[in-house]
Formats: structure tokens, sequence, C-alpha cells
């Protein structure tokens, strides 16, 4: 899973102009007329490189993304909620498997990709940044957090590049039992006992503003987004995004009685668009930028499962076998 | 270690290394790639799914199935190395790659058989066309031309030789017998509407009677 | 039917299960590679499946509901072998009991779907499917990682040497192997060691690793009979701790 507010590299129009004026022609008329780019196919630099950064970036934040929800694997209450939950979980490391894979056709091996995730050099999405307090801090992450995500996967799955959309096809199938899995836990816990109703408001109360943050911040349409909005590298604004989340799900959360604790939050019927108190993004890149309550812990429990894994690769690095980039 | 976090896992999780610093991932220590191919249902053809990293084709073999069937439907995989896969040129609109296919005159020595791939929409998967026989991947390709060459615009082929490939053996077909029973991973098993809708009736009669 | 043998039978398969699944469930996220990540996680999965299975049949013979069987009894309580309960350790460990336990685990299997007792014979041959997989894992990491770098052979050297008492811990016999055998419900423990020891030395044999004479092995036991390690009740207490906040609520 993973919300969008991807950090786009500066971009240098001009990097365009070393370009071939035809291919990049056939390209962009490629794209105008709805068909995928596939690996072997002519692209610009400044496109190989903005999507690997972006794919990369969606990998990493669903290897990340395992963590806060792992916290709860071994204390699910009952069997149903312990399988869904391993499977969950394990859905959200398949899925980095899958995004690194194609991400890897863009021509960045996995490990470099990894190395680069440790090092901090490379993001994931800022929200795994904090904790998961309760067990109905995982139910959040599991309904909204996913809901989120599966917002942004559904746009993107419309993008220009055949192997990632193919991969949010499969990603956005399997997570359909995520957001069903995690309003179905909500429900119990709205409908269940006081203590249960506490706890997720509790939840709700602490995971509002990651929410709000998730989409990134506003997106003023500039020159620099313009060219990937029109390759079809990014399909959708920020606040459209957040809009249309919070159009989908804001109703839900109040029909079970909860109180979202943002005061602003109204929908202007003029507009139809929703209104809220503007996301802390002060914080926001604080967050980013390392000073979140858990980033370290995150990449250190990433860097000590390299670790404690590295003596397996070791033992089965054969001499045969060669890495090279996968095809489709 | 001394992370105090909140997972208890991650409170067992031995000191190893120095904290925060990387010893960065060994070049390629991801092995080499696979390309998995999965048969949905019986009598379905098979078709492409996705890679993994394995150091040999048994492994391969054993990670994806995991790693690709895990859900939905499935009776079959298999799996082959990436280095074993023969691929044309890709054509667009409507270029079929056969155009650039030519005949491959007959070549000496014995015909074996190769599986033949192809890509009849750009953006989705590679799909199983058939089996030839030839003697290299080239007239693989070639004979592919005169079996599958319909009206239907083709835009990639992918030519595999059979021996190359890790099947599913016959005892492992049972391997997915359980799968369609694994509901847990299947949106349609979490139905809580009628616990939502008792609860928001309650709630309304509670309005109503001013309770 | 001697139903005191048999769901003694029942308990004790379906608390390792349990146990186990738990256990290997620990790794999810930590993996020593992704794709090794995904395929531990479903063979954990399985196992609280499989658990869960047994214990809906405990249900039907008038035990309690399976969430309350799993997650309120304690560790006196439960039948499992030690093996099941003893922490992850490293991948090595991890590997070598899931090899040791899921080969007894699927000879154990095809034994029972011959059993007189019908739904148990029905559910064997399901869980036999599951286990093909877990064997084939298991068996094909073994042999690589048994045959590759100095490190990876001494680890598992040191891990079999470590696990194989505990590992002879699974066929602890209960108070009624022969009321069980006698009325075909399972073969016994004595059998399926026997068929055990030779799997393992098959696979062991195409390996560089060392299999410790049987003669010089003490069975550590236990388990079966609610006796285990300190291991067992802290992992019970985690198991059940949000279940515990109110074990009448609905989660």
């Amino acid at each position: 899973m993973y919300g969008g507010g991807n950090t786009f590299e500066g971009i240098k129009t001009d990097s365009l102009a070393q370009e071939d004026p035809i291919k990049l022609a056939e390209f962009e008329a490629r794209i105008e007329r709805g068909e995928k780019i596939e690996p072997t196919d002519w692209m610009p630099q400044l496109y190989r490189k903005q999507l690997i950064r972006m794919i990369e970036q969606h990998a990493h934040s669903e290897i990340i993304g395992a963590l806060p929800e792992g916290t709860w694997i071994t204390r699910a209450p009952g069997f149903k909620r312990k399988l869904s939950l391993m499977a969950k979980v394990q859905d959200e490391v398949g899925h980095g498997q899958l995004l690194y894979s194609a991400a890897e056709t863009l021509g960045k091996s996995r490990e470099e990709m990894i190395n680069d995730l440790i090092s901090g050099k490379s993001k994931y999405s800022n929200i795994f940044n904090y904790p998961a307090f309760t067990w109905a801090d995982s139910c959040f992450i599991s309904w909204l957090v996913d809901a989120g995500a599966i917002v942004n996967q559904l746009a993107n799955a419309k993008g220009s590049y055949g192997p990632y959309c193919r991969a949010l096809d499969r990603i956005c199938a399997e997570e359909s039992f995520h957001l069903k899995y995690g309003h179905h836990c909500v429900i119990y816990l709205a409908t269940g006992t006081k203590k249960q109703r506490e706890m997720f408001q509790e939840a709700l109360n602490r995971w509002w503003a990651p929410m709000m943050h998730f989409f990134g911040p506003s997106d003023k349409i500039s020159a620099h987004t313009e060219v990937l909005m029109k390759w079809k590298v990014k399909m959708s604004s920020n606040d459209d995004m957040r809009n249309q989340f919070l159009d989908m799900y804001v109703p839900k959360i109040w029909e079970l009685g909860f109180t979202i604790p943002d005061p602003n939050l109204k929908k202007n019927t003029e507009t139809g668009r929703w209104e809220y108190t503007e996301p802390d993004w002060e914080e926001f890149k604080r967050v980013i930028n390392g000073d979140g309550p858990c980033n370290k812990e995150r990449l250190e429990v990433r860097r000590i499962a390299e670790e404690r894994g590295r003596w397996v690769r070791e033992a089965l690095k054969a001499p045969k076998a060669a890495y090279v980039t996968p095809l489709a | 270690m001394n992370m105090n976090s909140l997972d208890p896992r991650v409170n067992r999780l031995p000191v190893i290394g120095k904290p925060g610093q990387i010893e960065p991932k060994a070049t390629l220590d991801q092995f080499g790639t696979f390309e998995v191919f999965v048969q949905p249902k019986e009598g379905k053809p098979f078709q492409h799914e996705g890679i993994v990293h394995a150091p040999n084709l048994e492994m391969a073999f054993v990670l994806a199935k995991e790693a690709f069937t895990r859900r939905f439907m499935c009776v079959s995989i298999y799996v082959v190395d990436t280095r074993h896969v023969y691929t044309s040129p890709m054509t667009e609109g409507n270029t079929s790659v056969f155009e650039f296919i030519h005949e491959t005159p007959a070549q000496p020595g014995e015909k074996i058989s190769y599986e033949i791939y192809q890509l009849v929409k750009r953006g989705k998967q590679h799909v199983h066309a058939g089996t030839v026989q030839a003697v290299t991947p080239q007239e693989a390709m070639s004979e592919a031309k005169k079996v599958f060459n319909t009206d239907k615009v083709i835009y990639n082929l992918w030519a595999i030789r059979t021996r190359d490939i890790r099947f599913t053996k016959p005892e492992e077909q049972e391997l997915w017998l359980t799968l369609p029973e694994k509901k847990f991973r299947d949106a349609s098993a979490y139905k809580a509407g009628d616990k939502l809708t008792e609860f928001l009736d309650k709630q309304k009669n509670q309005k109503f009677y001013g309770n | 039917m001697n139903e005191l043998a048999l769901k003694e039978l029942l308990y004790k398969m379906a608390d390792d299960q349990l146990i186990l699944g738990h256990r290997n469930s620990e790794w999810t996220g930590f993996g020593p590679l992704l794709e090794e990540d995904i395929a531990f996680s479903s063979m954990a999965q399985d196992k609280i499946g499989q658990s869960y299975a047994l214990y809906s049949i405990l249900h039907a013979l008038g035990e309690q509901e399976p969430d309350t069987i799993a997650f309120t009894r304690h560790a006196d309580q439960f039948h499992n072998c030690i093996l099941t309960e003893l922490p992850n350790g490293e991948y090595d460990f991890s590997l070598i009991r899931h090899f040791l336990y899921d080969t007894a685990e699927i000879i154990r299997f095809e034994m029972l779907t011959q059993s007189s007792y019908k739904p148990l014979a029905e559910l064997a041959v399901k869980v036999r499917a599951e286990l093909r997989y877990h064997t084939l894992h298991a068996n094909t990491w073994v042999k690589q990682l048994g045959s590759a770098t100095e490190e990876s052979i001494s680890r598992l050297q040191h891990s079999l040497e470590y696990a194989l008492p505990y590992a002879l811990g699974i066929f602890e016999e209960s108070p009624y192997e022969k009321e069980l055998v006698a009325e075909g419900i399972f073969g016994g423990e004595q059998a399926l060691k026997e068929k055990w020891k030779t799997k393992v030395e098959e696979v062991i044999s195409q390996t560089q690793l060392q299999l410790p004479d049987w003669k010089t092995m003490q069975p550590i036991f236990g388990g079966r009979k609610g006796k285990h390690s300190e291991h067992l009740q802290p992992l019970l207490d985690e198991m059940s701790e949000v279940f515990n906040i109110d074990p009448t609520a609905e989660w």
C-alpha cells in the first residue's frame, strides 16, 4: 500500500533537449494513444529516472508498511483475525516483491534499491513512521490506510508503464480483501463494547493527521509535474486523491458514530470538495526527513533483517545463476 | 536489541551489526532471474505472471509457488531462467510481429520442442500459444509464424525450449488442492453488513426515542 | 470409538500446529529474502488453518469453541511437543525445525488418511496436500544450505544437533497408543518415528550435514503431558493479549 505524495526530483526540462526529437514525439504519441510503454521500448532518460524513483518508493512503502501492522501479528485476537492479518502483511511483502521486479525492468537492481532504502537515500510513505499502539491502530491501517493506497494505486494503474501497471492490477485485486478485512474489524470494534469503541476512537485521533499527510502536500500544477502528467507517470494530483478519499470514507467513519478530530472538516456542497484544516506540512517534512516517531526503528528493523539474511544469501549465491533484467 | 518497540517480535530481534551503520547488500545477492508462468484453470493456457529471484531453477519453482499462486485460481505453474527466454522485437499499432519474422531455412540438427508465448495486447501478459518443433529459437519463431499467424495483430513473441522449464510434477498437482478454501484471502469472506445495519437501526431508534 | 484417545490425539496435533504456526508467523516481514518471507508466511498460515480445522473437529465432539480452546488455556493444558514452542532463533534453526517437524507431519497425515475416524481421514487428505509444499520447501532449502558455504553448513549442523532431541519429542507416546492403533484411528507414534527417521536420513544424506547416531540421542519429552519449557507461557500470553482485554467481546 502506498499513498502517493511522491517526492519527485526537481526536473530540469532542458534535459529533454538532449533527447532525439523524433523518438520523443513517437514516445509521446504512443502514450497519447493510451498504449503502454514496455521495457524494450525507447524512453526518455527523465521518464526512466522518475519512474524508477516512484516505483522504488512504492516498493519500499510495501516492505516498511509490513512493520506497523506486523506489530499485531502475534497478538491478533482469535483465529480469523490472526489468519487475515498474517495474509495481509504477507501481501505487503509480496507487493514489495512485485514492485521491485517492475522497477528492475528499468535497470536498477533490487539490492541497489534496498541499499538506498536502508541508507536513507530513498524514501517510503511517511505514514509508516507512526506507531501502532493498540490493536485498533492496526485496524485503522488495514481499513483506511489501505483505502488511501487503493485510491492512489487505481489511479496509477492507468499509467503508461506496462510492468508497473500489471503489478498494480495484481496488487489492487489482492488489496480488495485488505480493505474489506479492515472495515470488518472496525465494524466489530464500533458495534462492540465501550472499551472497543474507545480503542478505535483513540486510534482515529492518532492517525488522522498522518492520514491527511498521506497523499502529499498540495501540488500546484507546475511545468515540473506537467510533463509527468503528460507522460502518465503521475496520474492524479495529491489534492484530488485526498478529496476522493475523504469523499469515500468520511461518511463511512461518521456512520459508525466516530468523531474525526478536525472541527473544520466538511463537504462544500457548492464545489463538491472537502474543506479541512490545512495539515501541518512542517511536521510532514520533518518526519519524511527522518525525525518521526518510528523512522529509526523501521530502518533498523529492515537493516537487521538484511543482516540476518546475509549468510543465507551468500550461501545461495550460485556461480551459474546470473542476474538479468526481467523481461516484462 | 534495545529498540523498546511496540512490536514484541522486534524486541526479540538479535543485536547484529552496528545500529544505523549500513553494510551494503552485496552486489547481486538476489541471484538469477526466473520467469513465472501460471495456469489458472484446467484447459486454460499458461500465462506469464512475473519473476522471482532464485539461485537455481528448483528454488525458483519453490519460491514462485507462494509468490504468485497463494490466491485466486491455479492448477499448475512453471518457471524458466530468464536467459532461456528468446524474445522477438516489440511492435506497435497495426504492425504484427510476424512481419519481422522471416522464414528460416531448414536447419541441420535435431528438432526439439519450444513453447511459444505471444502478446496480443500491449500492456497485457504474454499468453501461451502452443508448442512447435525446431532446431533453433529462430526456427521456432518462424514455425510459430506458420502455425499461429492469424489476422490478429501479435506484438511480441517468446520462445522457450521445453526442456529448460521446471514444470509442476504430477505428484505436485495437489499443491493447490486447498487454495479455493483459503477464504481469508478473499474479500467475500468479510461481510459485516448485518452487524452494521443492526447497529445503525439501533442508533436511529435511540435518536427517535430520545434515549 | 475411544473418544478420550481420539481427543488426546486431536489436541496434541492441533496444539502443535497452532504453536508452530505462531512461531513461524514471527518471521513475516523479517525473512532472509522477500520470496522466502512470503513462502514462510504461507506455511505459517497453513498451520494456523490446520489447527483451526482440528479444533473444529474437537468442538464437534463436544469441546469448546476453537477460539476459546486456543486463546484461553494455560501452558500446562497444551499438548504440543516442546520443539514447536522453542524461540525462532536464526533462520538456520527455524529451517531445521520446519524440516524435522514437517517431515514427521506429512507422514502422520499420510497415515491418517486411512483413519477409521472419517472426519479426520477426510481432513488428512487436505492437510497432506498442503504439507506436500511444506516438505518440498524444507527439503529444497536444507539440500541447498546443507551443501553450500562453510558457514551455512556449520549453522545447519549446529541447529540439527540442537533440534534433534526435541524432534524426537514429537513421538512422545500417548497413554492411548494401543487403543488408537487397535481401533485404526492412528497407526501410532512408534511406526511414525521409524518412517520419519528413514526420510530424515534420506534428505540429510544428500547434503554435507552429519546425522548423529540415533542411539546417542536422548529424546526430550514432556510437551505431550503439559510439561513445557519456559518459552510457552510467554508465547500464550502474547497470543491472547488482545483477546484478554475482554474475552467476551467479539473482535
